[in-house]
């Protein structure tokens, strides 16, 4: 009978290709993202947790695959770590110093309720392209004459995600 | 997943693009949805619902039937 493998180690001892390696990552990649509102790349997250990029990468690819984050064609471009946009939207929000992009309306009301922080956001009227602000507290946002339609059924969110 | 003024505003986008007009969600539903899906996202042990988590979590604000079904094959 064969002894189980050890688990396999990286140069920085943390370990990769397990769970643990990757929720390390997922939260670097996040930490960033809230520090500086925008999606870190493969090799500030290796140097933050000094850890080979190509083993950084694979992390990025089985959060893709994991649906945690949406990325590029490139295979490690963050385009979405939900709610957070990686890339410029029309829909911002600003909370404290800091804005943010989200990818959509549900996201954009994602990111003061991932903070627990109050937040104000910037978006548009897709009818009339009329600038829509909303101040959103901790409660919940101000009232509005503002709706939210959402086009495609759950079942084909993830097919075309930056449709949806 | 956008942003109108009115629910007329969200009639004339889906007839312009000709597509159906499908769900719209006050802001008080959209702000209840955004905290039970994002509430817990930035701690190291979230991780994305499962389908009946999904269902739970729509049908908790009121967002039953196929078009919020996660594994719904009914649009094809």
């Amino acid at each position: 009978m064969r002894s189980p493998a050890p688990p396999r180690r990286s140069r920085s001892g943390i370990g990769s290709g397990g769970v643990e390696f990757d929720t390390r990552v997922k939260t670097a990649i996040y930490r960033r993202v809230v520090e500086t509102a925008r999606a870190p790349g493969v090799a500030e997250i290796a140097a933050a947790l000094a850890a080979p990029p190509e083993e950084i990468r694979g992390a990025y690819r089985r959060l893709f695959a994991r649906r945690v984050l949406f990325l590029e064609g490139d295979g490690e471009t963050i385009r979405m770590a939900p709610p957070f946009s990686g890339v410029p939207t029309q829909h911002r929000v600003r909370v404290g110093d800091r804005t943010y992009f989200a990818n959509c309306s549900w996201d954009s009301f994602g990111i003061p309720a991932a903070l627990h922080a109050e937040g104000e956001v910037h978006s548009r009227c897709e009818q009339t392209l009329e600038p829509i602000r909303l101040r959103v507290g901790r409660e919940g946002p101000e009232a509005g004459p503002v709706v939210a339609h959402f086009a495609v059924p759950a079942a084909k969110w993830w097919a075309d995600l930056v449709y949806t | 997943m956008l942003f109108f003024r009115s629910e007329e505003s969200v009639g004339a986008w889906c007839r312009e693009r000709g597509i159906p007009r499908r769900p719209i969600l006050s802001l008080d539903q959209l702000w209840r949805l955004a905290v039970a899906w994002y509430d817990t996202r930035l701690t190291p042990g979230a991780r994305r619902p499962q389908p009946d988590e999904i269902r739970r979590i729509f049908a908790g604000i009121g967002l039953q039937g196929p078009f919020w079904d996660p594994e719904s094959d009914e649009f094809g």
